[in-house]
């Protein structure tokens, strides 16, 4: 092994790197508006569910009733409607996503103290959608049960209200959201983000540029040069590593400064993590760089790999502990899913090395297995 | 006796020769690509599979520990509620610094505290109070959980109120108590996998329609062959046009495999509509979108830049139209940035087909915006191509 041949090689991909005006551009542009397009798109708070409503007893109890839904941010009215076959086409062109039908007779009924069904008619081509929905239907509802309980309860036994409250609702509940106090969707999002946008474009860059030179046929060079292949794949990866590693301290002064997302880990712990999970990523990169010959193969397949198993198995969006366990595993196999719990650990949690040394040495391994991979699939005698 | 051709019908099927050789010539050369191939294959049948089989968007299983400091029936009936497909019950702890423990560790989602004497308080008309620690780093996960954990804690309540105020009467009829009554239309079940492969085909299509063209233009850009094909009697729309012509004929019969040969089968996805009517509009949205990558390709001049060119365009794309956030949940500037995006429409047109049924009178609104900007796109792409090589 030779030092100095390993930064020649460091330095010739580097000139070529970033004489690609474009490429560079790219390189650290496309991380960036990621991180922005993402970190204000991807906030996942449902509000302004376009509704209707199928009004049958028109009494002013009802008006009171859904006058709750009116004023709620949650919800927002797009009109009566005369009767469900209306609703129908409605809610088929996605004018309203829910539909409340009050029933005749609602405000007599609740009177006379007799229980009564409110229906909803959902749109459930998401699911998640439409589970949202629920929740806030019942939200709404079981407030005003509980309203209409204690001044019927208070009524009847003649008892005050506030008796008849702590009658109806002798559980408090006290949820305590950890880590996250305010439950921002932006807090949550933006370190995952930084994962996201690293586990896909580190990989591609590195890719692109291996292939780039197999397919220019450049590689030609280095065949009948003097250099060792563990020399030419250390000095080739050197720039790639730099550059996705430049682009983990500009994402975690994005989200730290910009999103003012609190960073309550140890930032010596939180770099030295990312530069062993961008060797990770970027030894996706030198794998794919190696089975393919073509750069579009290369980019066709790096996405693929990279950035569909990123969103669906990394726990970007969907907890891990929530996935099936056929996805569970594949998620296991996946770099994305260790550098997510470090990320949210690092930034929300405020835990180091004692809790996240697992995931650290799962990286490990994987960047090692990889290195290791590549350096047996690379031969200086080109296939014929 | 040969048939006597006027020369307009001459050209025009000569126009329709040199079309049909060059797609043949772009099928040709697509095939030869193995990687591409395979990485097709892969993601039509067994990715689809895996989307719809294993994705729940839905909080799903969340793990959840236990600290029951009370024993009793109440406190017992109580947990027994926390179940699957919500929660998953992962044990009971004693000690409240254990369950920060494992939340911090991530191995628990939540961590729901009973204090002694609840069953006590709760025969006596005491108020009690019940803790739920709930993980929010995934915030709307974490905001799931807690609204489900007071669903079902709320209604526990009130059947104990009821039950006690009622004395005899178990019943809830006798009180004026609303009950929420759902109908869930399109999808009743609310079954994921439907959702979750259909959006995962409509990614597929999406990420395919864009690059391959794209990359395949510049690839001629880059090796100086389309230098020979401008020296051809062929026009720039002769040389554009097979190229998304032959990516559409394949990524048709690929969306034909995985719907009839996956989504079908595995999940019992319905076509409510018209399968003519959903091919049709899937061709004019693969259309649409090879218009955007052949753009990108003609700013770009190698197939790297194009890569890096068409994911700042995908991701958001693909995270943003709708798939995996619903649109309501996205901010306005999000909503009308992506009317730009036609994968927006086609999600709605796919939707509208396959759970809905429905038909042209209702989709031509999503119709009409996405042939617009596909034709738009296209044109742009067209323009740019022109003034290269012109």
């Amino acid at each position: 092994m030779n030092l100095g041949r390993i930064a020649a090689v460091a330095w010739k991909e580097w000139r070529e790197t970033i004489r690609d005006r474009m490429f560079v551009l790219l390189a650290f542009l496309l991380p960036v508006s990621w991180m922005f397009v993402f970190g204000y798109g991807l906030v996942q708070d449902v509000e302004h569910i376009p509704f209707g409503v199928i009004d049958r007893d028109h009494s002013a109890l009802s008006r009171d009733y859904l006058y709750r839904f009116f004023e709620s941010r949650y919800f927002s009215f797009q009109g009566y409607i005369p009767s469900e076959k209306e609703a129908d086409g409605l809610l088929q062109s996605g004018k309203i996503r829910v539909a409340i039908v009050v029933p005749e007779q609602f405000e007599e009924r609740l009177l006379r103290g007799q229980s009564l069904g409110i229906q909803t008619l959902i749109d459930g081509t998401f699911p998640l959608r439409t589970d949202i929905i629920k929740g806030y239907v019942i939200a709404i509802n079981s407030a005003f049960t509980g309203e209409r309980l204690v001044n019927y309860l208070a009524r009847r036994s003649g008892s005050s209200v506030e008796q008849a409250e702590s009658q109806v609702h002798p559980i408090r509940v006290e949820v305590r959201y950890l880590y996250n106090e305010e439950v921002r969707s932006t807090w949550s999002m933006v370190p995952a983000l930084v994962m996201f946008t690293l586990m896909v474009s580190s990989p591609l860059l590195t890719s692109l540029g291996i292939v780039r030179e197999k397919e220019t046929g450049s590689i030609y060079n280095i065949y009948s040069s003097t250099v060792t292949r563990f020399e030419y794949l250390a000095g080739k990866l050197l720039p790639y590593v730099v550059i996705s590693s430049m682009n983990a301290v500009i994402l975690w002064t994005i989200a730290t400064q910009w999103f003012q997302v609190p960073f309550k880990g140890n930032p010596a712990f939180f770099f030295a993590a990312s530069v062993v999970f961008v060797l990770t990523s970027t030894g996706i990169g030198l794998i794919v760089s190696l089975l393919v010959r073509t750069q579009i193969a290369a980019l066709v397949i790096t996405m693929v790999v990279s950035m569909l198993p990123t969103i669906l198995f990394s726990g970007l969006i969907v907890p891990v502990s929530s996935l099936s366990r056929g996805s569970q595993i594949q998620a296991h196999l996946f770099p994305g899913m260790y550098y997510t719990n470090i990320v949210r650990g690092a930034f929300l949690k405020g835990v180091g090395l004692e809790v996240l040394w697992l995931d650290v040495m799962a990286l490990a391994l994987y960047a090692l297995l990889l290195r290791g991979a590549g350096y047996w699939l690379f031969t200086k005698r080109p296939r014929s | 006796m040969k048939p006597v051709w006027t020369p307009r019908i001459q050209r025009i099927i000569l126009w329709l020769r040199r079309l049909a050789v060059m797609t043949r010539k772009e099928m040709l050369q697509l095939s030869r690509d193995v990687p591409i191939g395979l990485l097709l294959v892969y993601s039509f049948t067994l990715a689809v599979y895996i989307a719809g089989n294993g994705i729940r968007s839905q909080l799903h299983n969340a793990s959840l520990l236990v600290q029951d400091s009370d024993h009793s029936v109440s406190s017992r009936e109580l947990i027994h509620k926390f179940r699957a497909p919500f929660f998953r019950l992962e044990g009971e702890i004693h000690d409240p610094r254990e369950g920060l423990r494992s939340l911090d560790r991530g191995k628990a989602m939540a961590v729901l505290e009973i204090p002694p004497r609840f069953h006590e308080q709760l025969m006596t008309g005491e108020p009690t109070a019940v803790q739920f620690l709930v993980d929010t780093t995934n915030a709307p996960q974490g905001l799931s959980a807690a609204s489900y954990a007071v669903r079902i804690i709320s209604q526990f309540e009130q059947e104990i109120v009821l039950a006690r105020v009622g004395g005899t009467e178990t019943s809830s009829q006798k009180f004026p108590v609303i009950v929420s009554d759902h109908r869930v239309w399109y999808n009743p079940d609310q079954n994921d996998s439907w959702f979750e492969s259909i959006s995962h085909l409509l990614r597929q299509i999406t990420i395919f329609a864009i690059l391959l063209p794209a990359a395949a233009l510049v690839r001629e850009k880059e090796r100086g062959t389309v230098e020979q094909l401008l020296v051809s009697p062929l026009t720039p729309f002769q040389i554009m046009l097979p190229k998304v012509l032959a990516m559409t004929v394949v990524i048709l019969c690929a969306t034909a495999v995985a719907l009839f040969g996956i989504m079908r089968p595995a999940f019992g996805v319905p076509i409510r509509g018209s399968a003519l009517l959903f091919f049709t509009l899937t061709a004019l949205f693969v259309f649409s979108t090879a218009g955007m990558g052949l753009a990108a390709a003609t700013i770009t001049r190698n197939q790297a830049q194009v890569g890096m060119m068409t994911l700042l365009v995908v991701a958001p794309m693909m995270l943003l139209s709708g798939l995996v956030a619903p649109m309501e949940a996205l901010p306005t500037w999000t909503r009308n940035l992506m009317i730009l995006s036609p994968l927006r429409y086609f999600i709605d047109i796919a939707n509208g087909i396959l759970l809905k049924g429905s038909d042209l009178s209702l989709l031509w609104e999503s119709v009409l915006s996405m042939v617009l900007l596909g034709g738009g796109l296209f044109g742009f792409g067209m323009w740019r191509f022109r003034r290269q090589f012109d």
